[in-house]
């Protein structure tokens, strides 16, 4: 429904669809039309036709005040605070939907411009409570700003000295979004958010005039993965966040930049501390990854950040029980058991949370003990390519290149939730370019349409083979910019190489007979935010065979999920515990070494499509913990197996040696030798007959799903939400 | 005529240093003093408290000089003004002239604290518990043996 109109309304303006950087195959499609040439404060700008003015002014840097208008969102035209005079109109226009005419004199700073501002800028304050001192936004509200900066110092508006101002009754949307209606201004850039974004039609409007409400019209929670984007998207203080209301102002807070950790995409993230506390996670700006959005597990799941932690060493006494140490007695128990084991019973896993420095020098450690069972959690088939070549094991695509797509073929993956953004970024391309969408696998809601073609494993392998009569195949075959993506559960299974194997087989085929040489079909989502960097450095994915060589010493390097059972190890295995919460993995451990979470470090985390990205420490690790390389390089000096690098820069110097990608920040290389892993892969397509599942299917079981996000009381209280509004009946 | 020969040969001075040193408990006892309390005073023990202060008046010496306190041994080099207990603070410090035991207005009750002096500075010392919530919680192991 959403679809049809405004694909229309976006045909008028490319620009808009396509304003970004990274859109480099779109512009490869579309012929330049001419440009348009016209004057804002008689300065000349030339822009393509179906430009707005107010994108046209922001060419030239000058800046329209605007309350509806967002970039990313459909024109609304409805705040009218970009009105600007236009010569030879006999009205001022809004400038957000007024598209540029040739030789336009648009006069941004004229006597009627500015009395048009003044006078909408009255109006809009004649309803607007006058509460920014308790106000959340205060500090970082446009209408505050615009008003000191455009508005009148009175108002005429003296009724509302008898009658009151319009009071709007609060709504409940759920635990993360708090909502104070009568600040509203009515931009409804949350209702075209929910709907356009998120794909949640929840949001809209009722009654007119002053009656007129943003909500839910019945009660019921934003049921979406996305929602705490409509925080920042509201102008004003009438969407605020709950969990840090009335917890600081703007300009009391430290900003650092950072990378969430808590999903695989490596979102952009700005982490705003005071004294020493993280306060809230904002999403900072990233066109190739996450534009300006953020999923709400990275950005609330924050307060996890202060339960459960680890802030001292821990050995366990002579009845079990974990106890308080200095690090010294910690250290020398760690290395000496660490040194005493022979190296054939010495095993690493790491979690899902480890940064690549502390990988490396957990695998340098390893190595210079004599022992290669360095593993990951995760498993990846390693028949084949294995973890090789790295083109098997990333998105091959890239993100931002997904909503440039015109089919895309989801095979075992639950995007919303294992990736959000990338749900968001396929959900753009459905709604703006027409991308259809298939998907093999169990049936979820994606938020929008897609051809499920079943949840049978040897779907994909009749794709693969082309013997399927599928009308997806088809289209998957004439399309011109496919996308695969296999989710990296899948791989799992015994049937996980056959799998790959099929999946890598149809991508290659797909791929050799694009025109467009360069776009890359095969994607594998991971699941974690170490695996790629893991897999890069060199660990080998999946603990399962390992195990059964019964251990004697085991170190965890964050491993949180489970996999790792003290019933899977023998009775006298020594289990070392390395991380930052006190999870599945530090209840098992003999030993407990306290590490730092994603905020507190300066750490290396690669992400899905294999783009190295740092944290910056943002707090400093609570109590005793410390860094979680320089842990391992002071266990390496107790142990007799010194590693060479004293500094973040000696270590950083050691991850390029392994890998140069790893230390290339920002950057995404191209992956080659598709065709060798196809090569490599085709032994192994074996008949498949098993199923398709996946882990995350609703949205209660996306909230938590790590060691942090476990101990978060917020995500805690979205999961008791999510499910009660599920026994609602709306 | 003697006494002034004495003065001008400052010989009264020699024997109030002799009768310091020897008040003092000979030359190595007064090299201790000396050491311990940087200078040698002879003077009148007028009491001692129960910690085994001795306090002493001279009043050659001049006015704020005249009473003094000696600490107790077991103090050793540590000792400070807060070992002073509150009795003996007000004669030490020319509030009054009477001694502790003179004074009929400092009735002793058996209710009242023993003077602690001051523990700053050791372990010994006041440490006001947090009233704010922790910013961090920590993680509590669960105990594995109920014994």
């Amino acid at each position: 429904m959403l679809r049809q109109p405004l694909s229309r309304a976006l045909g008028l303006s490319p620009s808009r669809v396509a304003p970004l950087t990274a859109r480099k195959f779109a512009e490869q499609v579309q012929a330049q039309p001419d440009n348009v040439e016209l004057f804002i404060d008689d300065q000349p700008v030339s822009v393509p036709p179906g430009t707005t003015v107010l994108q046209a002014a922001a060419q030239i840097g000058v800046e329209i005040p605007r309350f509806c208008y967002h970039e990313r969102l459909a024109v609304a035209g409805n705040c009218r605070m970009c009105l600007v005079e236009v010569e030879k109109s006999p009205k001022p226009i809004a400038a957000c939907a007024m598209p540029v005419m040739k030789g336009m004199r648009v006069k941004t700073n004229s006597d009627l411009t500015r009395r048009a501002r003044e006078g909408v800028m009255e109006f809009l304050l004649v309803n607007h409570p006058l509460d920014c001192p308790i106000c959340d936004q205060g500090g970082e509200c446009d209408l505050q700003d615009q008003s000191m900066a455009f508005g009148s110092d009175k108002s005429r508006f003296t009724d509302i000295h008898f009658s009151g101002k319009r009071a709007v009754e609060d709504k409940d949307v759920g635990p993360l979004i708090k909502t104070i209606m009568t600040r509203c201004i009515h931009c409804t850039r949350c209702i075209r958010f929910a709907s356009e974004v998120a794909g949640v039609d929840d949001f809209g409007t009722t009654g007119r005039g002053t009656e007129m409400q943003v909500g839910t019209y019945v009660e019921k929670m934003f049921l979406s993965e996305l929602s705490g984007n409509i925080i920042d998207l509201c102008p004003v203080g009438a969407l605020t966040s709950k969990p840090y209301s009335f917890a600081a102002r703007p300009w009391e807070t430290r900003r650092i930049d950072s990378v969430d950790v808590l999903d695989p995409l490596g979102s952009n993230i700005v982490v705003a501390t005071r004294t020493n506390e993280v306060l809230r996670i904002l999403p900072r700006t990233n066109e190739e990854i996450n534009e300006e959005w953020l999923s709400d597990k990275s950005r609330f799941a924050c307060d996890g950040l202060k339960r459960q932690r680890l802030v001292t060493p821990m050995i366990a006494d002579s009845r079990g029980n974990l106890t308080p140490v200095d690090w010294e007695e910690a250290v020398v128990a760690a290395a000496s058991a660490l040194r005493d084991c022979p190296p054939d019973k010495l095993l690493a896993v790491a979690g899902e949370l480890a940064d690549a420095e502390s990988l490396v020098a957990l695998k340098d450690l390893l190595n210079r003990l004599g022992s290669e069972k360095v593993c990951t959690e995760q498993y990846f088939p390693l028949e084949g390519a294995g973890t090789d070549l790295r083109s098997s094991y990333v998105l091959n695509t890239k993100i931002a290149n997904v909503e440039d797509a015109d089919f895309v073929l989801l095979i075992g993956t639950n995007v919303r939730f294992e990736a959000p953004l990338l749900n968001a970024r396929i959900r753009k391309a459905f709604i703006h370019k027409e991308t259809d969408i298939a998907s093999i696998g169990p049936k979820v809601d994606l938020t929008y349409e897609y051809i499920h073609v079943g949840d049978s494993a040897s779907i994909v392998k009749d794709f693969a083979t082309g013997s399927s009569s599928h009308e997806a195949l088809k289209r998957l075959e004439s399309a011109k910019r496919p996308v695969v993506i296999i989710g990296a559960d899948q791989l799992k299974s015994a049937e996980g190489p056959a799998l790959l194997a099929y999946t890598q087989e149809l991508a290659l085929r797909l791929q050799d007979k694009l025109a467009d040489k360069e776009w890359k079909v095969l994607n594998v989502l991971q699941r974690t935010a170490s695996q790629v960097a893991a897999l890069d450095i060199g660990y080998k994915p999946g603990v399962g065979k390992h195990l059964q060589d019964g251990p004697k010493v085991v170190f965890l390097l964050g491993a949180d999920a489970g996999v790792v059972t003290r019933e899977s190890l023998p009775k006298d295995c020594v289990v070392i515990y390395q991380g930052h919460h006190g999870d599945v993995g530090a209840a098992i451990a003999d030993i407990v070494l306290p590490g730092a979470a994603y905020t507190e470090k300066r750490g290396t985390y690669v992400n899905a499509e294999g783009r190295a990205q740092q944290t910056l420490p943002a707090v400093t690790p609570p109590g005793r913990a410390r860094e979680d390389w320089k842990i391992i390089r002071a266990l390496s000096e107790v142990c007799g197996a010194r590693l060479p690098y004293d500094s973040l820069d000696e270590v950083r110097d050691r991850l390029g040696e392994l890998s140069p990608a790893l230390v290339c920040y920002g950057e995404v290389q191209n992956n080659n030798y598709f065709a060798q892993a196809r090569q490599l892969a085709q032994s192994l397509q074996k008949p498949v007959s098993g199923k398709l599942d996946v882990q995350l299917k609703q949205l209660e079981d996306f909230f938590m799903t790590d060691a942090i996000s476990r101990a978060s009381p917020t995500m805690a209280k979205c999961v008791q939400a999510v499910i009660k509004q599920k026994q609602s009946p709306y | 005529m003697s006494n002034s020969i004495i003065k001008i040969l400052a010989l009264d001075k020699v024997a109030t240093v002799l009768s310091m040193i020897r008040q003092n408990g000979g030359v190595f006892g007064s090299l201790y003093k000396l050491y311990r309390q940087e200078e040698l005073k002879d003077g009148k023990l007028v009491g001692e408290d129960s910690f085994g202060n001795k306090y002493y008046e001279n009043p050659r010496y001049f006015y704020s000089r005249n009473r003094w306190v000696e600490y107790s041994d077991k103090f050793n080099m540590n000792y400070d003004a807060s070992q002073v207990p509150a009795e003996w603070y007000g004669w030490l410090h020319y509030k009054t002239d009477l001694l502790p035991h003179q004074d009929p207005g400092r009735p002793k009750y058996k209710w009242m604290a023993e003077h602690t002096e001051n523990l700053s500075g050791t372990t010994g010392q006041y440490v006001p518990y947090s009233t704010t919530r922790p910013k961090v919680e920590a993680w509590m192991p669960k105990p594995k043996t109920s014994v």
